[in-house]
């Protein structure tokens, strides 16, 4: 016989007090296990591990300056982002598309602790992106050519980036029972972020630093002090956010409570007032900084001695000195006559005025034997800032090798180009139009040179001879193939090459 | 008893997504609209990002379609599920047309973008979506595949403007490839199409269950360990 229930049983806690919160822990890990193993997400990490191995040897020519090496990592965690962001959205919603919801009634958890525990269910994803910027960043800062510093809040907003996603995704599910509601917020997003200039982008600071990921079109690098980021800021207001978008998420599933409310207001004001310090107008100082760095770099460098040639730099740029110190090395031995003993100083100079957007040239430097040298390094840059060294050790100063348009062109771009392991491949570098024909812009540090049809057929001659006869040649004529206003034919003819065709007239 | 096409017809009719339709089809008419009418005329968006956005709205709601809530109980009537498949996408294509219609009409003539070419993309955006939930269907057991299948869409769509110049599908009038883009979109419609149509029966012989999709086990929220969500 059985016996017949006269009262409703009363709901009970039993468990020890916290066992709701062990519970919460539990199902965060259940869904975090499920989140990892989803496809949408499974491929979006394939793809961003890929980009990181495919992009990350590339950047900046393989010799990375480790201060801008950090803003790399945050793009890729975007991909991420979203794919969390729509799986997290969908397994809020699961137990309503299953029709499970009125089964949990019955559970230890309420609605408000399982929405915690979905917020909570990101965390593994964004470690793993923690895990993966730590490695891109890693990859670069252990290079030997790596020069700089990076900031570590810098690096945290990639992971910040997928928590925030997966706190929108939480917020979207408890605001809009439907699973269409996250991919067409993710439409409308990516709409307003493809059809809208981003407001005022033009502006260091200000309003574009309230998007998650705030980019910078960087021509060049500069140093780290100067580029005066509110990176700390930053990653506290997208920590801030993460806090509030989760606590309003547990608020509208009927989480309530004096201690909630309280952390949601915290959460609030942590919010605000980073998000409202970071987009405060860039200091005094560090706009005076910059032109400190731009106008008398001279202050902020320090400079080494090696053989005939002092080298200053930013601290932060002197490991580099030995690289130079070999396009120097080489070059000069090419040369003739007195200027092999001349001595020479390679200054760094950078346009820092602007900041990091800003594209300004530098002036060519009117000192006698000063070559100036850039902060980016490999590449193009290795032709570049040779000829710049041959342009001063056959013209005497930058500045006199402005608008040089006669032989000399030919004995410059030789002694640039010709110790290098493959000089037509570094011809087509340094030239701005990549050509190895006819007349074409050649780019240095500061002011471009420029080689007419004529010499370009001179140079290409040259290279083509074994370099030991050329440098003889070079050597015995030094003082004839440097003399203003000697012409390319001259120059054809002394070193034992066909002259052009036309003369030398450079636009 | 097998049902005839007209008379599936209205209960096909109730079970569409009507409402998914309708809030993905809004929000490129929504968009379209304020900013004719608010900002006079598009204050400097291109109709293009519009038209493309409005298309890819319409065409993740259009990954639900497919879903069918009732498949189990229904996958063994004589009436198949081909014609089932069939009719919704009847009821569908009207109205999608339609849809696309006042979108591209809500476009002023003057920064309207080549229509046919658009217009191409759009189908071809649509056919792929509806393809990518019959092909879930076919595949899995899932009766509503339509999440995963959005989720799997929208980020396919999302690297699809990343492929290589060479591939490129998204490019602008004034791009020397055009022409070889709608090219590559008229290739993708057709491929849609055709997997749509191999899609549309009932798998009869159902694959082995993967391993680890035990019957007995329970998810703490609903759902089985295993299944697409």
């Amino acid at each position: 016989m059985s016996a017949v229930l006269e009262r409703t049983p009363v709901a009970a806690r039993t468990g020890p007090p916290g066992a709701s919160w062990a519970a919460v822990l539990a199902l965060a890990l259940f869904e975090a296990r499920r989140l990892l193993l989803r496809i949408p997400v499974l491929a979006a990490f394939a793809l961003y591990v890929t980009w990181i191995v495919w992009r990350t040897p590339l950047l900046e020519n393989g010799y990375p300056v480790l201060q801008d090496a950090d803003r790399a990592t945050q793009s890729g965690p975007l991909l991420i982002g979203l794919a969390v962001l729509v799986c997290v959205n969908q397994a809020v919603l699961r137990s309503r598309r299953r029709d499970t919801e009125r089964h949990f009634a019955v559970l230890v958890l309420r609605p408000w602790q399982r929405t915690a525990a979905h917020a909570l269910s990101a965390a593994p994803s964004a470690l793993l992106v923690a895990v993966c910027v730590g490695a891109q960043y890693g990859w670069s800062a252990l290079r030997p050519d790596a020069v700089g510093s990076g900031s570590p809040a810098e690096l945290l907003v990639g992971p910040l980036t997928v928590l925030l996603a997966a706190a929108f995704g939480v917020l979207l599910a408890r605001l809009f029972a439907s699973v269409l509601a996250a991919p067409l917020t993710i439409v409308l997003l990516l709409f307003l972020s493809f059809g809208v200039a981003v407001p005022d982008a033009s502006e260091e600071r200000g309003v574009r630093w309230l998007l998650p990921v705030v980019s910078e079109n960087a021509q060049q690098a500069i140093p780290s002090q100067l580029i005066d980021r509110p990176a700390a800021w930053h990653a506290l207001y997208l920590l801030g956010l993460v806090l509030t978008l989760t606590l309003l998420a547990v608020l509208a599933s009927g989480g309530r409570g004096r201690l909630l409310l309280g952390t949601v207001a915290g959460a609030l004001a942590l919010t605000l007032t980073s998000g409202i310090t970071q987009t405060a107008t860039l200091p005094d100082a560090t706009t005076a900084a910059r032109a400190r760095a731009t106008d008398a770099p001279q202050k902020e460098q320090t400079c080494v001695r090696r053989g005939g040639t002092t080298y200053c730099a930013f601290p932060e740029w002197m490991p580099r000195v030995g690289t130079w110190a070999s396009v120097v090395d080489h070059v000069r031995s090419l040369t003739g006559g007195t200027v092999r003993e001349r001595p020479l100083l390679v200054r760094q100079r950078v346009y820092a005025t602007g900041g990091l957007t800003a594209d300004g040239a530098i002036d060519p430097s009117a000192t006698p034997g000063q070559v100036t040298v850039g902060t980016g390094w490999g590449g193009p840059r290795v032709p570049e800032f040779s000829a710049a060294v041959a342009s001063v050790l056959v013209a005497g100063s930058e500045r006199a090798t402005v608008g040089v348009c006669d032989g000399r062109m030919v004995t410059t771009m030789w002694l640039a180009l010709s110790w290098q392991p493959d000089p037509v491949k570094s011809l087509r570098a340094v030239r701005l139009d990549d050509s190895v024909t006819g007349s074409a812009i050649v780019l240095t540090p500061t002011n471009p040179l420029q080689m007419t049809a004529g010499q370009t057929y001179v140079v290409r001659q040259l290279l083509g001879k074994p370099r030991e006869s050329v440098a003889a040649k070079v050597k015995a004529h030094w003082a004839e193939l440097t003399a203003p206003n000697v012409t390319s034919a001259q120059a054809a003819e002394l070193l034992g090459v066909k002259a052009p065709k036309e003369a030398d007239k450079c636009d | 008893m097998r049902l005839t096409a007209r008379e599936s017809l209205v209960p096909v009719l109730r079970t569409l997504p009507w409402r998914a339709l309708a809030a993905g089809g809004g929000l490129g008419l929504l968009l379209a609209g304020l900013l004719r009418w608010a900002t006079g005329e598009f204050g400097g968006w291109p109709a293009l990002t519009l038209l493309r956005t409005a298309a890819l709205a319409y065409a993740l709601t259009l990954t639900f379609v497919l879903d069918d809530p009732a498949r189990h109980t229904v996958s063994t009537v004589p009436t198949r599920r081909a014609l089932r498949t069939g009719l919704r996408l009847v009821l569908v294509t009207p109205a999608t047309a339609l849809w696309w219609m006042a979108v591209v009409l809500l476009v002023p003539s003057s920064l309207r973008p080549p229509v046919a070419d658009v217009t191409l993309e759009a189908a071809a955006a649509c056919a792929v979506a509806l393809a990518a939930g019959a092909l879930a269907t076919r595949l899995t057991d899932e009766p509503r595949p339509g999440p995963s299948v959005a989720a799997a869409y929208l980020l396919t769509a999302v690297l699809t403007p990343l492929l290589p110049h060479r591939w490129a599908l998204f490019v602008w009038p004034a791009d020397k490839g055009w022409e070889a883009a709608h090219e590559r979109w008229a290739w993708v419609l057709v491929g849609a199409l055709v997997a749509l149509a191999l899609c549309m029966r009932e798998p009869i012989r159902r694959r082995r269950a993967p391993i680890g999709r035990r019957p007995g086990t329970f998810a703490p929220s609903g759902g089985t360990p295993s299944g697409g969500v």
